[in-house]
């Protein structure tokens, strides 16, 4: 039965919640996410047992990440937004010492856990011939196992 | 002049478009966040290579031969070059490093802190077997270490 006297009301629900609630989830992504870093190729990093390892700077660093392949090879370097092959050390040197003269300070290595030693020795030559390159830093896996 | 009275209205804000773009915002922001694990680093000095040189019979290395067994944390053979007793396990060379560790006067330790260390892991030594070494040392509180070249 229709009563007299009263207009059609909308019914609205209460949206302030949702958007408090919504624009905190904003705001904790914006400061959480990391959407780009260029200089950081995903690998499965050395995480040993109780690592005596500092955190590193982040500042005037340059990073040298050597992509793994399966079986302990690695099938490419990626240094300073540059990708080279494996095998081109001299081309890593001269990547390492043009960052070195503009500014960089450190120079951070990244392998993989079952990258070989041969490789990795192949890699810390071409930087230690650089020749001026400050400390080296060998990155692992902050997470304690 | 009559004026019609006007009917008294809510004022409300459209908030529609606003929650379709933080909507947007939102789910943009789940996808594309990567949560970066934590990276920590070794400082080491580069090695310098004494190729025909001879060294200080006192600052002579203390080198550890690495060698992987397996893919396991453990699964590594470690030898001590020189007239040292075999190491069966990280713990052992620990244990080792640490007994010979010469912390203040009257330690009866061979080695300061600042004596050399030498790791030397085979080319087929896995990455993560090095670092392994390189931490025990580093735990140990030495801090002149050092990777050699491959065995």
């Amino acid at each position: 039965m229709a009563r007299l006297g009263q207009g059609v009301s909308a019914i609205n629900a209460n949206m302030t919640p949702m958007i408090d609630v919504t624009f905190l989830l904003i705001v904790f992504f914006v400061v959480v996410s990391q959407i780009v870093d260029r200089d950081v190729v995903p690998m499965d990093l050395p995480a040993p047992e109780q690592a005596v390892s500092g955190i590193s700077e982040e500042a005037d660093r340059i990073v040298v990440n050597l992509v793994p392949t399966a079986g302990g090879e690695i099938a490419s370097i990626v240094v300073a937004g540059h990708a080279i092959g494996w095998d081109e050390m001299d081309s890593l040197t001269a990547i390492v010492k043009s960052r070195i003269q503009s500014g960089a300070s450190e120079v951070h290595l990244r392998a993989d856990k079952a990258t070989t030693y041969n490789h990795i020795h192949g890699a810390i030559e071409a930087i230690r011939a650089v020749g001026t390159t400050p400390r080296l830093q060998l990155v692992v896996n902050g997470d304690q196992p | 002049m009559i004026l019609r009275k006007r009917k008294a209205g809510s004022i409300g804000l459209n908030l529609t478009s606003m929650i379709d773009v933080v909507f947007l915002l939102l789910i943009y922001f789940m996808v594309a966040t990567e949560f970066r694990t934590a990276e920590e680093s070794f400082p080491m000095d580069l090695p310098i290579r004494n190729h025909g040189q001879s060294l200080m019979l006192d600052r002579e290395p203390l080198v550890i031969l690495v060698e992987s067994t397996g893919q396991g944390q453990h699964d590594v053979r470690l030898r001590l070059e020189g007239p040292w007793d075999p190491l069966p396990s990280v713990d052992a060379l620990f244990a080792f490093l640490r007994s010979n560790l010469a912390e203040g006067i009257g330690s009866s330790g061979l080695f300061t802190q600042a004596h050399p260390i030498l790791i030397r892991p085979t080319p087929q030594t896995r990455w993560d077997h090095t670092l392994t070494i390189y931490n025990t040392a580093a735990k140990a509180k030495y801090t002149n270490i050092t990777l050699d070249e491959p065995s």
